[in-house]
């Protein structure tokens, strides 16, 4: 454990020592103060849904968690493996799980602070006599937390199966994007595979379906939008979000153990 | 201190260890040497857990198993990488009390122990500069200090003088050589004369497998059966003098060259020391002798001629296992051929690897393997898997 704070210590200080650090934070600062100004004005002065706007009401938001982590992590574990620390952080006394953690941890604290400037927007407003809705801001909050923390181990993932860093953002983004247009996609790949297979195979409803419901429970923009959102705790959504990052991490540590068999 | 036996690593089809098995006593300090590719660097990442071995029947680190208990042995060992993996973007205090914490040192004890540490291997003065901005001999001592940090029992060195200059390289070795009073050394270097002055005993590895493993006196007292003498002495009659020569007990050959103004050079090969002999004919016969010295082979030409199969690997040498005045016996001189080294011929001794004490026979014996492509091996590492002595046809569990 103590490793573990160590090196999460160590992980967020070096995440500020590289110049990606600090323009990650002004990119996010930037954007999030034009979609809240720009929010506010298309929503004649309602607060509430301007904040709500930049924090996944708008699409800025979920171009954000695209880009965001994968750039973030592409160094956490690729970048190691390529300049040798790596080799150094797998010799010291602590485990591999310790080691992904701890970078998941400090990532996922950086992507806290990028949103903090919401709540921050939040807090002025209310000084100037505008109180924004704060149960849903609080709610949104956590969600957004729980979505980052979602990307970021996704990102991780593929910054663990790569020795260039560029290589594993790429994947971390691609992986990204395909996973918020999951269903759309699903709709576009069924609807070809309708016209060709239909002939042959025939009634085939009930495979289409069971695929649409698992693909269904997977999308993201759907749990989140149902939930955290319009500012409603469900615990099931908690565990939706928190299940599959444990998921993507408990890869990310496999694949770093195989990297001593790939070494 | 380290026990290896049985140890087997491939990289795919690329056998990188083949069965070695060596041990290290409580603060010996050992030089591995080998070729490239001979699996050094290797043997040294399975010991500093980073490497899991494909096969091995023990590996173990102060008492505790490298595979099986990994995090316990790395926190017993201060690893040196050859690539000296430090972070760029930390300040060189910083570095070691990242280091540190990481180990579980407390804030005071990091206070007194990280001076120290750099004091010890001069950079105390650049502590608060960036790693980053380092030349490659500072970060070689940085690097050594941070693997010193914890004071492991066990140093695991890859190359630490690997490019540096002659002075830097001079530093680390002195600094080395201090260490070896304090902790059990395993050190590898391409440099031989740096492990023929730091190294009291060394194991040669040529493609994966154990070619010698001695004190570097036993292994030219085991390889150079044969012992060679110059003799330059002014005498009479060079053919009377070689005749006498070659009359003294244990000389099996002499060989007479060209006379150098009044002095005449012989080249002695005996099995026994003859050096007083010879002084006393001298005296007897009133030579005046100028030179009169033994040819010993240094450790680059026994290390060439065995990884160029010129000797025949003589294993695991016990310590004291060939006495100085030993002559070499029958099966071991007569009837084998001679082989040219250095200034002399010696004598090809049939030997077998002979393993650590305390391993047990290679029948029968019991293996573990992390390795999920190794045929018969189980992940279990609470189960052992049976093997046959070929290593080929394991037993599934």
């Amino acid at each position: 454990m103590k490793g573990l704070i160590t090196l999460y210590r160590r992980e967020l200080a070096s995440l500020f020592y590289a110049p990606m650090g600090w323009l990650l934070l002004v990119l996010a600062l930037l954007g999030n103060g034009l979609v809240f100004w720009a929010f506010l004005a298309g929503a004649q002065g309602n607060v509430s849904l301007a904040l709500a706007s930049a924090m996944g009401r708008g699409w800025f938001f979920w171009l954000f968690l695209v880009f965001l982590p994968p750039l973030l992590c592409m160094r956490l574990l690729a970048e190691e493996s390529r300049t040798g620390t790596l080799e150094y952080l797998l010799t010291a006394p602590i485990s591999d799980g310790a080691v992904v953690l701890a970078k998941f941890l400090a990532a996922t604290t950086f992507m806290v602070l990028l949103w903090l400037s919401v709540p921050v927007y939040g807090l002025i407003l209310q000084a100037n006599g505008v109180a924004p809705d704060w149960g849903a801001m609080t709610s949104g909050f956590l969600g957004t937390v729980l979505l980052s923390g979602l990307f970021v181990s996704l990102s991780m993932f593929a910054s663990s199966l790569f020795q260039a860093p560029l290589l594993a953002a790429f994947f971390g983004i691609l992986g990204s994007a395909v996973w918020l247009i999951l269903p759309g996609l699903l709709d576009l790949v069924m609807a070809q595979l309708r016209n060709l297979l239909a002939a042959q195979i025939g009634d085939w409803s009930r495979a289409e379906a069971w695929l649409g419901n698992a693909i269904e429970s997977m999308d993201v923009l759907k749990h989140f939008g149902q939930s955290f959102l319009p500012g409603v705790f469900d615990s099931a959504e908690l565990v939706f979000f928190l299940t599959w990052t444990g998921f993507f991490l408990f890869l990310a540590i496999r694949s770093l153990e195989s990297r001593r068999w790939r070494a | 201190m380290i026990e290896v036996a049985h140890l087997h690593r491939r990289y795919g089809s690329v056998v990188a260890v083949d069965d070695l098995s060596f041990h290290l006593d409580k603060g010996e300090v050992v030089g591995f040497l080998g070729p490239n590719g001979a699996g050094k660097t290797t043997t040294m990442r399975i010991l500093a857990g980073y490497l899991p071995a494909t096969r091995a029947e023990r590996v173990e680190v102060a008492g505790f198993d490298v595979m099986r208990q990994s995090i316990q042995v790395r926190g017993q060992i201060g690893y040196l990488p050859e690539s000296v993996p430090l972070y760029r973007e930390m300040r060189v205090q910083e570095m070691l009390e990242f280091h540190g914490r990481l180990h579980g040192m407390g804030r005071s004890e990091l206070k007194s122990a990280v001076p120290a540490v750099l004091e010890r291997v001069g950079v105390l003065d650049r502590r608060r500069q960036l790693v980053g901005h380092l030349s490659r001999g500072l970060k070689q001592r940085v690097g050594l200090a941070v693997a010193l940090l914890p004071s492991p029992s066990v140093l695991i060195l890859d190359e630490p003088t690997s490019g540096l200059d002659p002075l830097q390289r001079r530093e680390v070795r002195n600094l080395i050589g201090e260490l070896a009073r304090e902790h059990t050394v395993l050190l590898s270097s391409h440099i031989l004369a740096e492990i023929e002055m730091i190294c009291p005993r060394v194991i040669i590895l040529d493609r994966g497998r154990l070619l010698a493993d001695g004190l570097q006196h036993d292994l030219v007292n085991v390889l150079h059966r044969e012992r060679v003498w110059k003799l330059e002495a002014a005498v009479g009659d060079g053919e009377a003098a070689a005749r006498l020569l070659g009359s003294l007990p244990g000389v099996r050959s002499v060989n007479a060259g060209a006379r150098e103004g009044i002095f005449q050079p012989f080249e002695l090969r005996s099995e026994v020391e003859i050096g007083e002999d010879v002084g006393a004919l001298a005296l007897t016969k009133g030579w005046a002798i100028r030179r009169l010295s033994e040819e010993r082979p240094t450790l680059e030409e026994l290390f060439s001629a065995l990884v160029q199969g010129e000797l025949a690997a003589p294993g695991r040498v016990e310590p004291g296992a060939v006495a100085e005045d030993e002559p070499a016996s029958d099966s071991a001189g007569a009837g084998s051929p001679l082989i040219s080294l250095g200034m002399g011929s010696i004598p090809m001794a049939p030997a077998a690897p002979v393993l650590p004490p305390g391993t047990p026979p290679p029948t029968g014996r019991t293996i573990y393997s992390l390795n999920p492509f190794d045929r018969g091996a189980s992940r279990d590492l609470s189960k052992p898997v049976s093997s046959e002595p070929d290593g080929e046809q394991e037993a599934g569990q």
